[in-house]
């Protein structure tokens, strides 16, 4: 079989949310139980049917808890699923397990899934183990990418802060819109963006992510089966998967092309779509660098380009490309790819509320929303093309 | 797709060994890179040509070591594949996973690799396992390790007869062993076993003694996984995937549900068999998860080799050693070879299907049947959260 | 002398589980809508996924279901007790909980004999529950 097979055979069907911003008073493997058993539940789906549980990576647990283990949630869940599986340092295959798994029929309802309390614990600190190179100081995520978005700005790829700030700003606006997100009721202008605090040069605070207590998790089935559940499916229209699998200090493998172009090509391949059909993004935020980059892969616009494309509120409420409409992992909360993938299949099931793309939000109603996904320091990508069931 | 449309799709082509043993002045990702390129040069590909990769499963690396991460892995590899991936815990899905990969076109080959560090480094595997058990409510009361969960499960299974305990166990322990006397690569190739040998070695946590667990090893271990229908073009006769099963009933040792209710080995063995379409009947030799004796006994009473309370008299005579009706863990296993968790017993299958195992190769040289399918199974989690049945036959 | 063994990991899920401790009291979690008692402690029924949860008290009565005898002292702290009993204990509620059988030789130990709970206070205000045979 050929990947391009694969398209709009399988969907997602279900989101299952929990609190999240500061929430001290909950463990870890709440917040797993919590967004499983919710997305089962927003599908449509009872435990007995739900045959897969795959986790994102986690991070080290606070010293108060266990380490989160897939038969752990399955035990909190009362559950035996077929297929368990938890991806660690950051690779991020997790949809193509769950689709192997629905493919080679040893699974029929697949649940993917992040928790995590990075805000009520150390969550810098826990991902210190990981890139880090601690007898130069170079510590945690926070340091990998300004050091290869200080590259690109030599390079004439970007020209850094002055195009990055109106992805921090926009990403804002959308959080403004959704009382979900962490920043919903904290407004951001230009001006915020410059004066909030460098932390790693040329990277500012509002170039980063939130961090956040919660989880999210998401259901993914056959389109077939689809049908018979609760809510119009989002399908996968293309799929695409990368691994540059360099080490963070060959920088030169953050430099061009990404994954994203690899994976970016298999998906719209399998698609057999173009970038000018897409309606709206939603991108693996972590930093804004790796937004404006990934465009850039995916053919929104060329090198050097960056500012001039997102000028005039390009990707904000209004904008002719909308990207990250709940806020993003830059305003509304970070669960890695979850974040974008669960935003994208809330918007095409029409469940954006006072986000939601179309009249509203004076945008187009989406028919096509790209999302990405990206692990560790841009060592493994994924593409997902999602469209309307 | 039905899962019995799997049968016979898939198969393993080559086998990447290591040194192994005490093994010092070597890092983990050394073993890694090492099983991975000698199992790609086993199967007659080039590196170019891998375009998936498996770490079975994730450990802290003993201190000093960079992160044996999968991408640490491939790019030292100099590999850049579709499908990467490594198992934070023990989830028994590698194969699934391929297989899943395969099916969908993202790979063409996949890589599964296992490697540690734990002798040479010092590195306590026990409570390297300990780090990831999941509210167990364990250490405050002095509960470590895998030999007290397992062998919490072995008392209760003496208490209700379904074991036959020690009596049963010391055949397991010194078959193996001898098996691992054929096998110049075996950890304890050199060191005979008697019933008396097993009987007077030390308590480790009762029930279980010192033989009734497994070894604790540095090395690697990898191989590849492709389509039957490539297999055909490369380098060795193929070991065919004819039934693969999966299940996890994911309970923790205190409930002890498991014991309860069918094991994740009875129903991933049924989900197994039921794809190759055949019964124990047809099978020719076993190559088991023996991580403990007692989890061997109880295996194959879950597949169906005999009944609760049997197992001593089924193993009499020397049932599973060289010469034997049923050969077990041909390699001398966990027990006496190496510990590479599943890789161990599977890839001994693949090699016995090869017919490349010298000295204890199944057939006239060990007066055993010459193998046409073997049962390989592995297990996962603490004691028993996921565990996987694979049938291989001859290509 | 120091105590030295590990102490119980408290967090949000099983705070007031070692609180009840403390009181020398064996509080379970009970799901309002389907009545499980359960173990170990968690947001959510998993039988019936309902997050509406009480909590009963145990009387502390129950069977050895499993258990297992250390002669190794995987941690120092646990050296001097060698050799000891580690047990897995059905409580007439439901949970079956992990704990140690003390007050008997390891001899004595054999599944389905019926236990107690004893208190063992501990460092930290921690009190762990142990078990005792029933004479």
């Amino acid at each position: 079989m050929s990947l391009n097979d694969l398209r709009d055979k399988y969907s997602i069907v279900g989101v299952g949310y929990t609190p999240q911003g500061r929430l001290p008073d909950r463990t870890v493997m709440s917040f797993y139980a919590e967004a499983c058993a919710n997305a089962m539940a927003d599908a449509g789906l009872k435990k007995e049917d739900v045959d897969g549980i795959v986790l994102y990576h986690s991070f080290p647990p606070e010293p108060d808890q266990p380490e989160p283990t897939p038969y752990g949630v399955a035990q909190h869940l009362g559950m035996t699923p077929s297929g368990l599986s938890h991806e660690t340092y950051c690779t991020r295959n997790v949809l193509f397990t769950a689709i192997g798994w629905l493919e080679t029929g040893i699974c029929k309802n697949v649940i993917i899934v992040y928790a995590d309390n990075g805000r009520s614990g150390n969550f810098l600190g826990r991902t210190f183990g990981f890139h880090s190179q601690p007898a130069y100081g170079h510590l945690g995520l926070t340091a990998v990418f300004p050091l290869a978005a200080q590259r690109a700005i030599h390079e004439g790829i970007t020209n850094g802060p002055e195009t990055w700030k109106y992805i921090a700003v926009g990403a804002r606006k959308w959080a403004n819109l959704n009382p979900r997100a962490v920043m919903h009721k904290r407004t951001l202008d230009f001006n915020g963006y410059f004066n909030s605090q460098m932390l790693v040069e040329p990277f500012r605070l509002y170039d980063n992510a939130v961090i956040n207590d919660g989880g999210r998790a998401y259901v993914v089935t056959s389109t077939e089966r689809a049908r018979d559940l609760r809510h119009r499916p989002a399908i996968i229209m293309g799929l695409g998967m990368h691994n540059r699998a360099c080490d963070f200090q060959q920088l030169d493998c953050k430099g061009r092309p990404s994954g994203a172009r690899i994976a970016g090509k298999m998906a719209f391949d399998m698609a057999g779509i173009t970038v000018n059909d897409i309606d709206a993004c939603e991108l693996y935020d972590a930093t804004t660098y790796l937004v404006e980059t990934r465009l850039i892969d995916y053919g929104f616009f060329g090198p050097g380009e960056g500012e001039d494309w997102f000028k005039g509120g390009t990707i904000e409420p209004g904008g002719r490309m909308p990207i990250n409409t709940s806020g993003g992992m830059l305003s509304e909360a970070y669960f890695m790819g979850v974040t974008p993938l669960t935003e994208a299949v809330m918007q095409l099931m029409g469940r954006g509320e006072d986000r939601q793309l179309g009249p509203k939000t004076g945008t187009k109603e989406p028919e096509i929303i790209l999302c990405g996904d990206i692990g560790a320091a841009t060592e493994s990508e994924a593409t997902i093309i999602l469209r309307k069931g | 797709m039905n899962l019995k449309d799997l049968k016979d799709r898939y198969a393993i082509v080559g086998v990447g060994y290591t040194p192994q043993g005490r093994v010092p002045g070597r890092t983990t990702i050394s073993f890694h890179l090492e099983a991975c390129a000698n199992a790609i040069r086993d199967a007659g590909l080039r590196k170019e040509d891998i375009d998936g990769l498996i770490l079975y499963r994730y450990f802290p690396t003993p201190s000093g070591e960079f992160h044996a991460s999968a991408y640490q892995v491939a790019h030292r590899l100099g590999i850049t594949p579709n499908g990467l991936s490594q198992e934070a815990d023990c989830c028994r899905s590698h194969i699934f996973k391929a297989m899943g990969w395969l099916e969908m076109g993202l790979c063409k080959y996949v890589v599964i690799s296992y490697a540690d560090n734990p002798l040479s480094s010092g590195a306590d595997f026990l409570i390297r396992m300990n780090d990831i058990w999941s509210d167990m409510h364990h250490v405050m009361y002095g509960h470590f390790g895998a030999t007290s969960m397992f062998g919490m499960m072995a008392q209760r299974d003496v208490h209700t007869g379904r074991s036959c305990g020690p009596e049963a166990w010391k055949h397991i322990a010194v078959g193996l062993r001898k098996w691992a006397n054929l096998n110049p690569a075996a950890m304890m190739h050199e060191h005979t076993m008697t019933f008396d040998d097993y009987f007077n070695a030390r308590w480790v946590v009762e029930p279980f003694r010192l033989y009734d667990n497994c070894l604790i090893n540095d090395g690697g271990r990898a191989y590849v996984i492709t389509s039957l229908e490539r297999a055909r073009d490369l380098k060795h006769r193929p070991a065919v995937i004819m039934g693969h099963g999966l299940a996890n009933p994911s309970f923790d040792d205190a409930q002890l549900k498991r014991l309860e209710r069918p094991s994740g080995i009875k129903l991933s063995g049924e989900m197994a068999f039921n794809m190759a379409g055949i019964t124990i009947n047809d099978i020719d030799a076993c190559e088991p998860y023996d991580c403990f004796s007692w989890g061997v006994e109880s295996d194959l009473i879950d597949f169906g080799f005999f009944g609760p309370g049997e197992g001593a008299g089924w193993f009499q005579g020397g049932t599973t050693e060289p010469g034997g009706r049923m050969p077990i863990g041909t390699s001398g296993g966990l027990l006496s070879e190496a510990y590479y968790m599943g890789v161990t017993p599977l890839t001994e299958a693949v090699m016995q299907l090869m017919g490349r195992c010298g000295d204890r190769q199944l057939g006239p040289k060990t007066g055993n049947k010459e193998p046409e399918i073997i049962l390989c199974w592995d297990k996962g989690g603490l004691p028993h959260g996921s565990m996987s049945t694979t049938i291989l036959r001859k290509g | 002398m120091a105590y030295e063994k590990p102490l119980p990991q408290v967090n949000a899920d099983n705070k007031a589980f070692w609180n009840g401790c403390k009181e020398h009291e064996l509080r379970f979690q009970k799901c309002q809508e389907c009545g499980l008692v359960r173990w170990p402690p968690s947001i959510i029924c998993p039988d019936c996924h309902s997050y509406d949860t009480g909590w009963t008290e145990a009387t502390g009565k129950g069977k050895i279901w499993s258990f297992v005898v250390y002669h190794v002292a995987y941690d120092k702290a646990f050296e001097s007790e060698l050799p000891y009993v580690v047990a897995s204990v059905q409580l007439e509620e439901g949970p079956r909980i992990l704990t140690n059988i003390v007050g008997c030789s390891p001899a004595e130990v054999k599944c389905d004999l019926p236990v107690e709970v004893v208190w063992e206070d501990i460092e930290g205000g921690f009190s762990l529950p142990k078990f005792k045979l029933l004479s």
